[in-house]
């Protein structure tokens, strides 16, 4: 016998959260979703016929899956989709949007150390790792995906004054400061044609005291 | 700039069309329901040649200013749409205008390389019904852009 299934509204939306080319789906429960209720993941490129059913989240309770790897071709595009089942064979599916990781992934802020001297902050900026592969297996940086990546570097002493500095490279100082005295930096990843710019990493540092005298 | 092998285009603003499309991409991709047909497939953009990328470039962005955007024009309602698709419409004349591709004999070979991946675009676009190879084709420059940015040069 047919077994017939109830159209129900068990989820919100599904979309792709990507930082950093880390590419999460999430999904919200609907309306009529309960804790007993269960989603499966699939997924596929676009152009594709077939669906991908992904390992790992099929009939689970949580409301997202890490699709990174299955996401991680730069010059491909993706869908994927989430079937939720509820109790009294209550039914919902739905799919994302077309997902490109290239136009959506947001940057994260630079792993960075403040060094402070008497006179002078250093600031030592170190490459991002994402998971992306080049064909060779060789993980690829931010740097290395996007050609025109530089970084944006502001000191900030009070209302009043505040320097920056800006480029491809990775080491920088701010030469000519005050000794003993607190700075507040905050540096920043920025991809323009991308249009992509990293929330900042703040580094709060105190010049130290010129014991010279 | 753009360097299409020996092709130079300036006076284009790459961020001014990935902006033009990514106002109207949702728009336009959720109009697309076919997921299992893409126009612009790997095959036909990549591993194409800096010498190639010329001819490619121009057969392409030809086509979708006198079919996609001449027969997809008449069919938007919102104004918001049409001062995106102007601006992605003006900016692809510009960039046609200033292309040269060579007629030389010696890169016979070359162009017909180029053009066999653009027929199999044009395969595959008329292989479908005219109203939903157009949705497609619209929202699929996205890909163009993409393959097209990396000949941009800052």
């Amino acid at each position: 016998a047919q077994t017939t299934v109830d159209k129900a509204s068990l989820l919100q939306y599904v979309k792709f959260q990507s930082r950093n080319f880390e590419n999460i789906l999430i999904w919200g429960g609907g309306p009529d979703s309960t804790p007993d209720t269960v989603y499966s993941v699939e997924y596929k490129r676009y152009g594709d016929k077939v669906w991908l059913a992904k390992a790992g989240c099929q009939r689970t309770t949580q409301k997202s899956c890490n699709l990174t790897m299955e996401t991680g071709n730069l010059t491909e595009l993706y869908y994927a989709k989430v079937t939720a089942v509820g109790p009294g064979r209550k039914q919902d599916l739905k799919e994302t949007e077309r997902f490109s990781s290239l136009q959506h992934t947001t940057i994260k802020p630079p792993d960075v150390t403040c060094i402070p001297k008497v006179r002078s902050i250093q600031m030592l900026i170190y490459p991002t790792l994402t998971p992306i592969r080049s064909e060779n297996g060789h993980q690829l940086t931010l740097e290395e995906i996007f050609r025109d990546l530089f970084y944006r570097l502001e000191l900030r002493v009070n209302h009043s004054y505040q320097t920056h500095l800006e480029g491809k490279q990775r080491e920088y100082e701010f030469l000519g400061l005050t000794p003993d005295t607190e700075f507040l930096g905050a540096i920043t990843i920025l991809a323009p044609m991308w249009s992509k710019e990293s929330t900042p990493y703040v580094c709060r540092v105190k010049t130290l005291p010129d014991r010279t005298w | 700039e753009f360097r299409f092998g020996p092709c130079r285009v300036e006076g284009v603003v790459l961020s001014e069309l990935w902006e033009a499309f990514w106002a109207v991409k949702n728009t336009l991709q959720t109009q697309d329901n076919i997921t299992s047909v893409q126009l612009l497939k790997p095959q036909v953009l990549q591993d194409v040649s800096d010498a190639e990328s010329c001819y490619l470039v121009h057969s392409l962005l030809k086509f979708y200013l006198n079919t996609v955007f001449k027969n997809y024009h008449n069919k938007i309602a919102k104004v918001k749409i049409l001062k995106s698709f102007s601006s992605l419409a003006n900016n692809f004349i510009v960039i046609v205008s200033k292309l040269q591709p060579s007629k030389e004999k010696d890169m016979l070979s070359i162009s017909e390389r180029a053009h066999r991946r653009f027929l199999l675009f044009r395969r595959t676009f008329k292989q479908m019904g005219t109203e939903a190879a157009l949705v497609k084709a619209v929202g699929e420059v996205d890909i163009l852009l993409t393959w097209m940015q990396k000949f941009y040069q800052l």
